[in-house]
């Protein structure tokens, strides 16, 4: 108390000098409406700014919870969509079972391995046997296709990435409907080839190419690339290549598809070209 | 000393404020210039006085002014700063025997050229506050500062013919 005193009286004439400014610019930002709105103005753009960069820091403080939220989002939707069930002939409605009918659920899963530089890339992911996860399930990501499932432990999963020689994927030319067998170049992590296209078919530099929905695996109209290039390769057949949408060197989150009707498929189709 | 020297300053104060509003308010030199003589009240003050009184009259002052001129806060402001900035200028400028007891800031007392300087720092001081205080940005700086500079001048003429006509000893 004795101190600040002393401080008071040392300092009277600042002090003095400070509470008399003070004063003044009170009266005068009260009483000068130009002053007003200049001051109001002032301090307003100042408190605006903190708010602004306030707002923005949080909202970066919870980018990654937002994220899990949308994927979760994401995925709920993709459940929903016409697509990912089966479309139903008159007598089985009368089933009415929706858990029945559908034929694609759709997982979400992070990478948490990727490998881009090799002729034979693996990709693992964070979920595994425990999540659902299983052998042979295809995985997308946003921009188109990643690869299979190839092995499932208990919470990881091993997939054999698009960026792999040994992996083939059934694709068509969304345009004239055309399939055939796509690979990988082995060279350049953008670059996939489409084979055993007729060589009658109209191919447009451009053309998008997606997967066909034959394999089982791969839901059908997923995104695989665009047309780059292509050539006669022995008289008959077109060579397609594709720039693939995906960038694998970005990976980060995917979704594992299921279908929930490959085993009935794959066994009606061995049972008959037995 | 201070007692004695209550009444003359009372006198001085009103008719300071009295010829500020009644006459140089009414001059406008070039459209836009207005001596503001008044300040002169405080480059007079005693040596001796003490510096809270110094800002308290200063405030008075120029509270007086703006009531006059309907300006409420701006020449308070400037005055008061200019007060607070009256004794560390009176340091700086101090000559080399000190300011003598019984003597006065004016020219008779000092000289011209130490008046000179004490008038022209503290004249400037005060307009700029003023000038920029009116504007309340820092836009147009320079044209501004033309016209602080010119007004200076003007009241740093006017007070300096003070001084040989009013203020001689």
């Amino acid at each position: 108390m004795k101190d600040l005193l002393r401080f008071f009286i040392r300092h009277h004439f600042v002090i003095t000098f400070i509470i008399l400014e003070a004063i003044a610019l009170t009266i005068l930002i009260d009483n000068n409406d130009y002053q007003k709105a200049k001051f109001v103005g002032f301090t307003h753009a100042i408190t605006g700014n903190f708010a602004k960069r306030i707002s923005s820091a949080k909202d970066y403080a919870s980018l990654r919870q937002e994220n899990r939220q949308l994927i979760d989002e994401n995925n709920r939707l993709y459940n929903l969509l016409k697509s990912s069930y089966r479309i139903q002939t008159i007598e089985k409605l009368l089933q009415n079972d929706t858990t029945t009918n559908r034929q694609y659920v759709y997982l979400s899963a992070k990478v948490i391995n990727n490998s881009t530089n090799k002729q034979y890339n693996y990709i693992t992911l964070n979920k595994g046997k425990k999540d659902g996860l299983e052998k042979d399930m295809a995985v997308v990501c946003n921009e188109g296709i990643v690869g299979v499932v190839k092995e499932v432990s208990g919470n990881f999963s091993s997939v054999i990435s698009l960026l792999n020689r040994n992996l083939q994927i059934s694709a068509k030319i969304k345009s004239s409907g055309y399939f055939g067998p796509l690979e990988w170049t082995g060279k350049g992590y953008r670059k996939a080839i489409l084979k055993d296209i007729p060589h009658h078919v109209v191919i447009t530099k451009g053309d998008t190419v997606i997967t066909s929905g034959y394999s089982a695996m791969f839901p059908e109209g997923y995104m695989i690339g665009i047309i780059s290039d292509f050539k006669l390769k022995g008289g008959n057949y077109y060579e397609v290549s594709v720039d693939l949408s995906t960038d694998f060197r970005s990976l980060k989150n995917v979704q594992v598809i299921k279908n929930n009707f490959r085993q009935e498929q794959l066994k009606l189709e061995k049972s008959s070209s037995e | 000393m201070m007692i004695e020297a209550l009444p003359k300053n009372i006198v001085r104060f009103i008719l300071l404020v009295l010829v500020q509003v009644l006459i140089l308010n009414n001059i406008r030199i070039s459209g836009f210039m207005i001596p503001y003589v008044y300040v002169l009240f405080i480059l007079l003050l005693p040596f001796e006085t003490p510096g809270w009184l110094l800002l308290v009259v200063g405030f008075m002052l120029g509270m007086s002014i703006d009531l006059f001129m309907d300006t409420p806060g701006m020449h308070t402001f400037s005055t008061v700063f200019m007060a607070f900035l009256r004794p560390p200028v009176l340091k700086v400028i101090e000559p080399r025997d000190g300011y003598e007891s019984g003597t006065y800031p004016r020219v008779a007392y000092y000289g011209f050229t130490w008046f000179l300087k004490y008038a022209a720092i503290l004249i400037i001081v005060h307009h700029f506050v003023l000038f920029y205080i009116e504007i309340f940005r820092f836009g147009d700086f320079f044209l501004t500062f033309f016209r602080v500079i010119l007004s200076s001048l003007i009241t740093l003429l006017m007070i300096i013919l003070s001084q040989f006509f009013v203020f001689r000893r």
